[in-house]
Formats: structure tokens, C-alpha cells, sequence
């Protein structure tokens, strides 16, 4: 029996040793708000964060885990960065999404008013095909200058 | 009063005509410019549901009782599977269906290409399915690849007939020309690498069957799976509520969609069947590379006389070949043309529509070849475009429906006269040009097409349509247009897509005909009920129905009485006011397109061959735009996808076994934020179509990829003087190029002969 | 992916199996077959963390490295550059210098020389992101840019076993074994230790402006008036340059002959770089 900490709530789960973090969330908690793109590390659709570290969950064994707090895009759903992101109109299919804005999230916990250069070095591992990325630089940026620093944390 | 009319629909450049039924089109265009809502930015109406991580995509379907299907596949380029035996697959753990060759459409013995279909499982879990692959026993009778696509043409090995175009004296012309440049252009496989990758569950009921499929065309889903199994059409119910892009892959169910249905017949329980990332990059379509063979005869003055092209398209073992030679025969004056298009079948994964098919490809030879033709008469690559402005179309002189492009040369004057400057700060190894290239696609509507538009008791209003969201922006687009005719905030419009049975046959999303052609519909599907509307309220207050409107949700009178919507629909408790609309037929003789100009800024650094865009200027004109603020994430991603293009991805194979090297996407190089251009300046012409539906849109999807790769190639032989013929441009590439610039030097300049 | 078992041991002593930290290569290779292993040994808490002077636990990540004050200007760029923020966030500078090549032969699992079989795939085949130096057997490309950094900063390395140069950690694979490091089984890197230079600096060359395996990284570190170069992405394992003259020797192929004209500028640049500073 594993024990995992995911936005704020504890859950019980039997898994398989080769069971990866994203597959844990999405298809045994039912939290399908991480996708998997890829599934081998290379575009970030997966990124969630661990104590706050950004990390990719389909690479991730679930039973490497331990006691970090998982936080996943569900955790940050009144996250002040959905509606920046929804305002810029940095959502285009939208299923990179979710990888943005953990990752956009992360950024701003360690950094809450980063420049556009950091900006791009934080997000340059979630790939979006769909090029939504001067719009994402903006909605950050903007998410940044606007909401004062302590709004902008995962409410946890 | 339903009306058949005849039309003409083209969609990637691929011209028919046919009967259309249609209901009413007699609506007036809207005047030009920013309206209540339309031609006003909106942000996304479904944007929340996206980014919250809420929206169920078809890779989030999970249904009770459902397995996992796996596809055998290939490993040789070319080979014949003369026995597959199942049975070992069959009593593997958890596997509960298997098929061979010919039991799903799809799977063939006949293996064209690596990664080729032949055979499928269904299992309880993804991870047996794929164990169980292993035990699929398939003897391979193997086979010589054919690989390269010169050698294909040489023996004959085509998809089709060559497809050949004259006019004119090509010969005589060049004879005449005072200039005549000759070269060889390429363009590389890609892929396309939406991130949601293909895929399908199916489940049955009954003799009804249901499809969750990330799908750019809902009904040619169903039209095809119902046909391909053999069942009446209306016992397929399609649904795709959220799909993770498709950019032209996604046009068909493809074989994992009748796989999973198969299965799932014969499991008797729903199956899904997605494609990981790798087969993906082996199978799921690509853009086709190409060589061009082209040449251009010019007078002094820069006026052209006389284009000869030569395009080969290595389309794989499955396709169709693609206009290349369009923008050639289409986008500039020239009365002498002769082209000549092969598409080679060879060994290799089968091409599929991809943004712009074929225009990408033969804007990238042509607006190079014109800036060489520039470059060796000494004159300005944008004078030379403006001189051989057509202005009805070159091919057959009819007239365009509306072709604003003069002016897109005007606006974009002002930012290529900034190449001095540019050029100026230049800096070290750093080397700054500017580049501009023009850009030619098709806008015609794709009727028929249908919607509705219901009004309740609430006030609200729901727009129904059988279409789907690439994620373009539909919903928000649709809800624009249906709030602007019924006079409604856009807070009060629902929009429904994304399942089949939500409305009658909608359009693909593709060939950039979504909102020229759903847009019309649901105008006047919003039209039929707001009369409604205004006749009820007319009963209600007892007043004339010609001195009533709809404006911000609220009847209002001439006389200046004023009322909500709600005083009227409450009165209709369970009663519903339904609304038709259909999309009407494309103007007659006219020639539908759309045209646009990008000018990018690169700096070069000639000692390590990278290449950056610093800047992209876009101006394009698709007549009236309906929501600026989606356009413009149109107008940047093509700019960016084309960018990838442009300078880091290509599929490789291995050039012996045809092997897909490039499945992964450490190996295949999409752009990152990092690969974005600091400055994107995006503006439209935004003047509707006078002649075109009762909206006057033409698409968007397409147009912005199509130019930015010869906008920066010229760019990079303004900076530097090197010619970049082959894409993609990567550092191998620049260099060779720029060592060759050197070793033509000090004979840079040269005279018209 | 085979099943496996995956264990927590409590001290580095006790390890079976293959040791688990970052898992940024490891776990992708394992679902892949390309590494075999029955039983996995989560090692992440066990690893020596952190860096103390000039010495560096072999389990502390990338992201660490590129955000510290003290370490060489060479290594913290080339943590910078590496990889992707989440990648660099997991994955730690011990299991980095043991990372396998990108090769995409190696990759796709044809039976190619660095897989024990007979012939380079890559040598007659697709190669632009390949080898030219030490690429007479097997043509791959290591693709790490922190052990090129790490070269040129005299690295030295402890493990369970030893304490050894960092030169002395990478062979190039022979006819009697394939192996690109020195590593006995069940030795383990515990923790790297750089000499502190004069002036340092990283430069990359790659396809996209981040998140990209290095076509070229070049390392240079000036310890007084001794300038020491190193490469990545130029030869089946991290290379060092004795001189700048030393690129005349690379024995590029047909389509790796860019990478020669590439490493001449970034070496030039590297060491205008650490010329003053």
C-alpha cells in the first residue's frame, strides 16, 4: 500500500513497482488534468510539482515519491495564473496546458516577478505545438506584475 | 425555403464542385470593422475548462470495462507478413481480441512502409498489450525498399499521373528574358506532433456504435466508420468535445479508430486505442518532403516573363499529392508557366495534410527564386513582388472576390524599410538582415454546413453544431457571431460541439474553411431566431414587429420602449425557439483567396551557423476577422510552428533500412518558448468579402505558416549573402551555405545579362 | 516495459540491482529494455547532497548546480543549459556523468557495435548529431554538458571504491567491451570535486535555443597561465582537448564535418572567454 500526498489530501493506492507518477494520478485518482504527450520526459505536458519542484510525473516512479506533496493542476485550479492565461488567450487546444501553468506556478513560488528571460529558461521544457508561446510569455508576466507575491502560491 | 444550389468548395487547394441544399442565405453582410461583439477580442469561452485541466479530451476517456488495444507493426521498410499467427497473443494474460491483416480496415499483409499496420489486441491493461505484441508470430517475406523519390519518378513509381500545367511560351520567353535564374530547392519530411497523439475508444451498444476520437472532422468519422463496417450511417454516434490539436493529421478515422471498433466488436467491451508518441512519428501522417526544380526568366524592370517548375513530392507509400506548384501558377502576373508535379510513392510512412499542404512547400521555392531574381537585377525584392501583382487570377483571369494584398505591401513597407537599421546592428559574428515573402491560399467557404440556435425560457442561448474545436477558438468564434445577430452579451451564448449528434453535417476543421463556412451558418441560424424572437415580442406587446431589434439582451422599440429578453421567453416555459442555418454557396466565377505578407528580422552568426528570428511583421487578408484576440494566437503559432521548420525539426530515416530515426522528441526538434521571437507585430486588412457568404470570413488557420520560412531564408541571404536552398536550416546547413557564399566572392553583384 | 522490483535499501552497502536517483535517463532506458534490470535500488535519499567548497554530492540535481553562487562559472552554465528545468530539477550530477548517448540507433535498439554487435549503424547511416574524434568503432556523441565542464575543471571523483580523475572514468568502447565508463558493477559515485580556476566558461551549440542535447559544448577552464579545454557532444565520451590545434585531429564524418568548424569558433570564443577574469 502506498501512501501519496496530492494537493493538500492524502490518498491510498496499490500500484506496481513500474507505475509511474502520472499514470498514478491520472488513471488510479482519477486526476486527468496531467496529461502524458509523450510519456519519455521530452515535453513537459506532465510537469507537476513536487514540494514545490517542478518535475515531470511520466518519468517518475510512484513509488519514488515518498513524502512529497504532489501538486497537480487540480491543486492550482484557483490559481490567479488560470486567468491570465485565460485573459491573454495563452490556451490554444489546451493540452499542453496544464503543464504550463505547474510550471508557470513553480516559477512564480520561486521567483514572483521574473523577467521575460526567465520566463523563457523556466518554461522552456513544456513544449506547445500549437506556438501559443507569446501569449503564455505575456499571461505570466502579466500574472506576475499584477497579483501581489503571496496570492500567487499554491494555496495549500 | 430550402434551395439546391450548385457550388464550387476548395480545400487545400483541391477544387470540386457540388450540389448543395440550402436553407436561406439572404442576410446582408454586417458593415466593416468592429461590430458589439464580433471584430471585438474575446477571450476563450471554453479557455477556463482547458487551462483548469477540466476538459475531458478523448486520451481522458476512461469507460467501465474498458481495454487497451496494441498494434503490430512493421519493422521493415517493405515487406509481405506471409503467416500471423495469433495464438501465442491470444492465451498472453489479460489479452481478450486479436486480429490480422484484413480482419480491420488498415491492417494489410502488405507492409509499404515501416511502422505499416498489420495486425492488433485488445487487453485489460495497456502495459499487457504491449507485452503481448512480443507474441504475435509474423514471418516476413522482405523486400527491396524504394527510398528515393527521383528514383521513383524515374521508374514510374507515382501516386497518380504527373500533374502538369501550361500556358503560354515558356521557351520563347526565357529566350527574351534579361534575366533568367535556374536553381534547386528543398523542403524536409515533418511532423506534425500534436500533442494529443492519434486515437480512439469505441464502445457498443447494441448494433449502435459510439466513437470518442480526436478528430478534425466529426461526420467524416462517422461516414467512413459506418461505411468501412458495413452499418447504416446514423448508428454511428461520433463525440469529440476536446481534441489536442490535429494541424491536418487528424482528417479521417484512420486505422486505430476501425481497429478499436473491431476489437471492441469482437471483445464485447469498449476498446482504446491511442498511438504512443513513437508511432506517432512513424505513422501518423506527415508533411511530404520536396525538390524543386525552378526556374524564372525576368525583364530588367523586374517583370516576369516566363516560370518553369519541376516538383517532386516524396509522398510516401500512401497519400495525395498536394498543390506545390500553386502559388506558382497563382500569385504573380506571368503569362508563360509551365509546371509539372510528381508524387512519388515510395517505401516510407504515408503523408497526410499538413497546415497548408503543398502551398508551404511551393512558397518556399518561389519567394526564394524571386529574391534571387531581385538579387541579380539589383532591385528591391519589394518592388519586384508589386510589379507582378496579378490582379485577376494568372491561370484563368477570373476575378478575385476580394484581394487586398497591394495593401499588405503597403503596410508592410514601413518594417521593411527597417533593414538599413537592422543591418546596421549588425555586431561581431552577429550579422542582421530582413527578409519578406508573400503569401497565397485559398478562403472559399466549404457549404454545405449546418447549425441552430435555441432560445429557452432563461434568456440564454445554445448554438448547435455537429463541428468540433481544434482549438483554434470555434466555440468563441461561433458565440460571437450567434450574440452579435441576436443582439445577446456573449455571456448568454452557449455553444455545443464536438458530438454528431448535436446538430446536422458541419465542415472539417481544416483547409482554414471553419469559420468561413461555420460562421454563416450560425449567423443565420441566430438570425431565424431572433425574428422569432421579435415576432413573439411583437404579440406580447402589442406593437408593429418592423420597430422592434435586439440589442444587449434587450427588446427594444423605435418609440424607445425597452425590455429584456427574459419578459418574452418566460412566456415560453417549455416551448423553445429553434432556429435554422445553413451556410450558403460560394460567389460564381470568382476565384476565394487569401493573401498576407510576413517581413522577418534574423541575425546570423556566421562563425557558429545559428540562426535567430528577432522579429516577424504579419499582415494578412482574410477578410473580416471575428475575434482579433484569436486571430492573432493563429497568426503567432504559424509564425512559430513554421519557425520549427524553418530551423530545427526533420523527420530522418535511416537510408538504408527506411527505419523512422526521429520517433522521440529529444530527436525531432519542436521550438520552445526559447525559439519564440522577442517581437511579433500581427495586424489584418480586416474588410469583409463583399461577395462572400453573409460574413465575408475566409479562414485563418493556414495562411500564417505559409510564408515565414522564404521570409527568413531572404533575410539570412540579406545578412549574410548566403543562399539557403534546403530546409531545415540548421547549423550544418548555414555554414555550408555561408562557406559557399564565400567562395563565390568578390563575385557578388552581378549584372543582368 | 518488464516488470521489476524496486527497493528502498537503507545504506549505499547494502545495493542490489541498478541504482536509482533522478531517474531522468535511467527510468526511460529500463522502460525501454534498453537497460535490463529486475530489481531497481532507490538510492535518491542516500546520496551525499549538496555542495560543500569545492566538492559536490553526487546526488545533488542540476538545478542546484545552476543556481549556486559557488561553484565554476563552466559548470554552472553548462547546468543552465542542460536539459529542460523539470529534467534538471530530478535529475543529479552523478547519474548526468553516466548518462547514455542520444544516439538514436543505440536509442531505437539496433544491434549496433555499442549494443555488442558488430558494426556503427550511425557511420553509414543518419549521423549529423554524431561523433569526430574516437569514432572508429562506435560513432555516438556523449551527450553530457556538465562532464565536459567538469573535465576541464580537473574533476576528480570519489566513489564507493576509489578516488579517481574524471578522465579516468570514461574509456572509449573496445572490441572486449562496450562500456563508455570505468565503473565496476556496483560501484557507485558518491561525489565529484572540482579545482577552483582562474576564470571559466561553457559555451553550446544546439538545434534550438534550449532544451536540446549539446551538436557542440565546449568547456574551457584557466588555471593560472594553463588553459584546459573539453567537449561534449563530439566523441562517444567526454573529451578533452590537450590544445586548440588538437581539432585538426578529429576525424569527422561525411555529415559531422560542421562539428570541426563548429568547436574552432566555440573554442576560440571559450578561450577569449577565460583569457582575463
Amino acid at each position: 500500500m502506498l501512501e501519496l500526498q496530492v494537493n493538500g489530501g492524502f490518498y491510498r493506492l496499490e500500484a506496481p513497482d513500474e507505475r509511474t507518477l502520472a499514470e498514478a494520478l491520472r488513471d488510479d485518482l482519477g486526476l486527468t488534468g496531467t496529461k502524458i504527450a509523450c510519456g519519455e520526459g521530452h515535453c513537459g505536458a506532465c510537469t507537476v510539482m513536487l514540494d514545490g519542484t517542478p518535475v515531470l510525473s511520466c518519468i517518475t516512479l510512484v513509488h519514488t515519491v515518498g513524502p512529497r506533496e504532489i501538486t497537480t493542476i487540480e491543486g492550482l485550479r484557483d490559481h490567479p495564473l488560470v486567468d491570465a492565461f485565460v485573459e491573454a488567450d495563452a490556451v490554444q487546444c489546451g493540452f499542453c496546458t496544464p503543464g504550463q501553468i505547474v510550471s508557470a506556478a513553480a516559477l512564480m513560488r520561486a521567483n514572483p516577478q521574473p523577467s521575460r528571460e526567465e520566463i523563457r529558461h523556466a518554461l522552456a521544457g513544456n513544449l506547445c505545438r500549437c506556438g501559443t508561446y507569446p501569449k503564455i510569455e505575456k499571461a505570466i508576466y502579466r500574472g506576475a506584475s499584477q497579483g501581489s507575491p503571496a496570492s500567487l502560491l499554491p494555496q495549500s | 425555403m430550402p434551395r439546391l444550389l450548385k457550388t464550387e468548395r476548395e480545400v487545400e487547394g483541391r477544387v470540386e464542385e457540388s450540389w448543395i441544399l440550402v436553407e436561406e442565405d439572404a442576410l446582408d453582410q454586417w458593415p466593416a470593422g468592429p461590430l458589439v461583439t464580433v471584430g471585438r477580442p474575446a477571450a476563450r469561452v471554453d479557455g477556463r475548462e482547458r487551462a483548469r485541466g477540466e476538459a475531458r479530451y478523448t486520451a481522458d476517456v476512461r469507460l467501465p470495462g474498458m481495454l487497451h488495444a496494441a498494434v503490430v507493426r512493421s519493422p521493415h521498410a517493405y515487406a509481405v507478413a506471409t503467416r500471423v499467427d495469433l495464438e501465442r497473443a491470444l492465451a498472453a494474460p489479460g489479452v481478450r481480441a486479436a486480429i490480422g491483416p484484413g480482419d480491420a480496415p488498415g491492417l494489410a499483409a502488405e507492409a509499404g512502409h515501416f511502422g505499416a499496420p498489420v495486425a492488433a489486441l485488445a487487453a485489460d491493461t495497456e502495459a499487457q498489450a504491449r507485452a503481448a505484441l512480443e507474441l504475435v508470430d509474423v514471418e516476413w517475406d522482405v523486400r527491396e525498399p524504394l527510398l528515393d523519390p527521383d528514383e521513383a519518378v524515374a521508374r514510374g513509381e507515382l501516386h497518380g499521373k504527373p500533374r502538369r500545367h501550361e500556358r503560354g511560351d515558356v521557351d520563347a520567353a526565357l529566350a527574351e528574358a534579361d534575366v533568367v535564374v535556374e536553381a534547386e530547392y528543398r523542403t524536409q519530411t515533418l511532423l506534425h506532433n500534436a500533442l494529443e497523439t492519434h486515437q480512439a475508444v469505441c464502445e457498443w451498444e447494441g448494433d449502435r456504435l459510439t466513437v470518442y476520437v480526436s478528430t478534425q472532422y466529426i461526420w467524416e468519422v462517422r461516414d467512413q466508420v459506418a461505411d468501412e463496417l458495413g452499418i447504416p450511417r446514423d448508428k454511428v454516434l461520433v463525440i469529440c468535445r476536446f481534441m489536442g490539436g490535429g494541424f491536418g493529421a487528424k482528417n479521417d478515422p484512420g486505422d486505430y479508430t476501425l481497429v478499436a471498433a473491431v476489437l471492441a466488436r469482437r471483445a464485447g467491451r469498449p476498446v482504446r486505442c491511442a498511438l504512443t508518441r513513437r508511432e506517432e512519428n512513424i505513422g501518423a501522417g506527415n508533411r511530404n518532403a520536396t525538390i524543386q526544380r525552378l526556374t524564372a526568366g525576368a525583364r530588367a524592370d523586374g517583370t516576369l516573363v516566363a516560370l518553369r517548375g519541376e516538383y517532386v513530392c516524396a509522398l510516401g507509400w500512401d497519400g495525395w499529392l498536394p498543390s506545390t506548384a500553386g502559388p506558382m501558377q497563382m500569385l504573380y502576373a506571368c503569362e508563360n508557366v509551365e509546371t509539372v508535379e510528381y508524387g512519388a510513392r515510395l517505401n516510407t510512412p504515408p503523408m497526410a495534410a499538413f497546415r497548408a499542404p503543398g502551398f508551404v512547400e511551393g512558397v518556399w521555392g518561389l519567394e526564394l527564386l524571386l529574391d534571387e531574381v531581385a538579387a541579380k537585377l539589383e532591385l528591391d525584392p519589394l518592388e519586384v513582388r508589386m510589379r507582378n501583382h496579378a490582379d485577376a487570377d494568372p491561370k484563368d483571369a477570373r476575378p478575385f472576390s476580394a484581394k487586398n494584398l497591394m495593401e499588405c505591401y503597403r503596410r508592410a513597407e514601413p518594417h521593411w524599410e527597417r533593414r538599413d537599421d537592422v543591418r546596421s546592428r549588425s555586431d561581431g559574428p552577429w550579422r542582421r538582415g530582413v527578409g519578406l515573402a508573400t503569401q497565397i491560399w485559398f478562403g472559399s467557404a466549404a457549404p454545405p454546413s449546418y447549425a441552430t440556435v435555441r432560445l429557452e425560457s432563461s434568456g440564454r442561448a445554445t448554438v448547435g453544431t455537429a463541428m468540433q474545436d481544434i482549438g483554434t477558438g470555434t466555440r468563441t468564434a461561433m458565440a460571437q457571431i450567434a450574440a452579435e445577430e441576436l443582439g445577446f452579451p456573449l455571456e448568454r451564448v452557449e455553444v455545443l460541439v464536438g458530438d454528431s449528434s448535436r446538430g446536422g453535417y458541419a465542415v472539417v476543421s481544416g483547409g482554414s474553411s471553419t469559420t468561413s463556412t461555420m460562421g454563416p451558418a450560425v449567423r443565420s441560424a441566430a438570425a431565424d431566431a431572433r425574428r422569432q424572437l421579435i415576432e413573439i415580442a411583437a404579440q406580447r406587446f402589442g406593437v408593429e414587429e418592423g420597430i422592434l431589434a435586439v440589442q444587449d439582451g434587450k427588446i427594444v422599440a423605435a418609440h424607445g420602449g425597452s425590455w429584456p429578453v427574459e419578459e418574452v421567453t418566460r412566456l415560453l416555459e417549455h416551448a423553445q425557439i429553434v432556429g435554422k442555418g445553413a451556410c450558403g454557396p460560394n460567389p460564381t466565377g470568382m476565384r476565394v483567396l487569401t493573401f498576407g505578407v510576413h517581413v522577418a528580422e534574423v541575425a546570423v552568426d556566421v562563425e557558429t551557423g545559428e540562426v535567430r528570428v528577432e522579429r516577424v511583421y504579419a499582415v494578412h487578408d482574410v477578410g473580416r476577422i471575428v475575434n482579433p484576440l484569436g486571430a492573432s494566437s493563429q497568426v503567432e503559432g504559424g509564425i512559430i510552428q513554421g519557425i520549427g521548420h524553418t530551423l530545427s525539426e526533420q523527420r530522418l530515416l535511416d537510408p538504408s533500412s527506411g527505419t523512422v530515426l526521429t520517433q522521440t522528441l529529444d530527436a525531432y526538434k519542436l521550438p520552445t518558448i526559447a525559439d519564440t521571437p522577442p517581437e511579433i507585430v500581427c495586424e489584418f486588412v480586416d474588410r469583409p468579402d463583399a461577395h462572400l457568404t453573409n460574413l465575408g470570413s475566409k479562414g485563418l488557420g493556414e495562411p500564417p505558416i505559409i510564408p515565414i520560412a522564404p521570409a527568413i531564408a531572404n533575410a539570412i541571404r540579406d545578412a549574410t549573402g548566403a543562399d539557403v536552398r534546403s530546409l531545415p536550416v540548421t547549423r550544418e546547413e548555414m555554414l555550408r551555405a555561408l562557406r559557399e557564399a564565400r567562395e563565390r566572392e568578390p563575385v557578388h553583384t552581378s549584372q543582368p545579362v | 516495459m518488464s516488470p521489476f522490483t524496486l527497493r528502498s535499501p537503507s545504506s549505499l552497502d547494502e545495493i542490489g540491482g541498478v541504482p536509482l536517483a533522478g531517474g531522468t535517463d535511467l527510468v526511460p532506458l529500463v522502460q525501454d529494455g534498453l537497460v535490463e534490470a529486475s530489481e531497481l535500488a532507490n538510492i535518491r535519499e542516500l546520496l551525499p547532497r549538496g555542495i560543500d567548497g569545492d566538492r559536490i554530492g553526487a546526488g545533488t540535481s542540476l538545478a542546484e548546480i545552476e543556481r549556486s553562487p559557488d561553484v565554476p562559472d563552466a559548470l554552472r552554465e553548462a547546468c543552465r543549459l542542460a536539459a529542460s528545468p523539470q529534467l534538471r530539477a530530478m535529475g543529479t550530477v552523478g547519474g548526468n556523468l553516466r548518462q547514455a548517448t542520444r544516439c538514436w540507433y543505440w536509442r531505437l535498439g539496433f544491434p549496433c557495435y555499442l549494443h555488442g554487435g558488430e558494426r556503427c549503424h550511425a557511420r553509414d547511416g543518419e549521423h549529423r548529431e554524431h561523433a569526430i574524434f574516437g569514432n572508429e568503432r562506435c560513432a555516438s556523441a556523449h551527450p553530457s554538458d556538465p562532464a565536459a565542464a567538469l573535465l576541464a575543471l580537473r574533476a576528480r571523483v570519489g566513489t564507493t571504491r576509489r578516488t579517481l580523475p574524471l578522465t579516468d572514468l570514461y574509456r572509449l568502447p573496445t572490441d572486449d567491451d562496450r562500456d563508455v565508463v570505468t565503473l565496476e558493477r556496483g560501484e557507485l559515485i558518491l561525489w565529484i570535486e572540482v579545482e577552483r580556476p582562474d576564470a571559466s566558461a561553457y559555451l553550446k551549440a544546439m538545434d534550438r535555443q534550449r532544451f536540446s542535447f549539446p551538436l557542440v559544448g565546449v568547456a574551457a577552464a584557466r588555471f593560472g597561465a594553463d588553459v584546459r579545454l573539453a567537449l561534449a557532444g563530439v566523441a562517444p565520451i567526454p573529451w578533452l582537448l590537450g590544445s586548440p590545434a588538437e581539432l585538426g585531429d578529429a576525424k569527422p564524418l561525411p555529415g559531422t564535418a560542421y562539428k570541426v568548424e563548429l568547436a574552432d569558433a566555440l573554442v576560440r570564443r571559450a578561450l577569449d572567454a577565460v583569457a582575463t577574469g
